[in-house]
């Protein structure tokens, strides 16, 4: 092989590992610094620019949030455990378990209208255009879920219809 | 009476013998135009023009101190400045994924 091509290889794997190294290396560094204090709402401020005044309503606002969403969730791991007995008992799905269900979902209903109200109250609390934006992404990313889901509903009944 | 060694004479003669006994070779078709053209290529700066001779300039082009040092500086800035951008972007990630996690528990999702 020609000495020259050869040479070139060679300086082309070198550039392509001082790169790669660099890059690794900065990585590592980045991901070994301190992670900023676990503040729940330090992407808030970042990604909504949020000034120390908004922050301050949001976090009240998130403070007060908690409490009720951490009850409202040890209600529906009851309820769970509940649904998860009701079934237990039989093999069949009983008048009590379809009960048990539906509780169930009202319950989550009730949970996730408490969410998107708290959502609605938070992006009040930002300025419009980053309130507006902030409803949005949390819109999509909580319902977001659901829509899929059922969009794929069609396709798992041509897939249970092929069974 | 024995001849006379006359050495001018017998030079001449064995001069006229051995231009008359050298054989002439003829050229082959073409020459002169052929030893132009070698002339010509030879003289033309980088005429080499093929492969080899851009290969060669562009790894003594590499091996220039200060083109090297400058090129691994690149390499390495552009690996940092990737490498911080990514870390930056992970970080965002992780952070807008706890938030959820804190206001949207799973069993809501």
């Amino acid at each position: 092989m020609n000495r020259s091509l050869v040479i070139l290889l060679g300086l082309l794997l070198l550039g392509a590992g001082v790169f790669a190294g660099s890059y690794v290396a900065t990585r590592h560094v980045c991901a070994m610094k301190p992670a900023s204090p676990a503040d729940d709402l330090s992407w808030l401020r970042d990604e909504f620019h949020l000034g120390d005044a908004d922050m301050a309503r949001v976090r009240e606002l998130h403070n007060g949030y908690l409490p009720k969403c951490a009850e409202m969730c040890a209600q529906i791991a009851a309820k769970k455990r509940e649904v998860a007995d009701a079934l237990a008992a039989g093999t069949n799905v009983t008048a009590s378990a379809q009960a048990k269900l539906k509780e169930l979902g009202d319950l989550r209903a009730r949970c996730q209208a408490q969410m998107l109200e708290h959502f609605v109250a938070v992006s009040r609390a930002m300025p419009p255009e980053q309130g507006k934006r902030y409803l949005a992404e949390m819109q999509r990313v909580t319902l977001g879920l659901h829509e899929e889901v059922e969009r794929s509903m069609p396709e798992m009944g041509t897939m249970h219809g092929r069974d | 009476m024995a001849a006379r060694f006359d050495p001018m004479n017998q030079d001449k003669k064995l001069s006229e013998l051995l231009r008359g006994s050298r054989v002439s070779p003829s050229l082959p078709p073409r020459f002169q135009e052929n030893v132009w053209r070698r002339i010509e290529d030879a003289e033309a700066p980088g005429a080499a023009s093929d492969g080899v001779s851009l290969l060669d300039a562009l790894v003594a082009m590499f091996l220039r101190p200060r083109f090297a040092y400058a090129t691994v500086a690149a390499l390495m800035l552009l690996g940092m400045l990737l490498g911080a951008y990514q870390s930056t972007r992970s970080a965002q990630h992780e952070a807008e994924a706890r938030y959820i996690a804190a206001v949207a528990p799973n069993s809501l999702r």
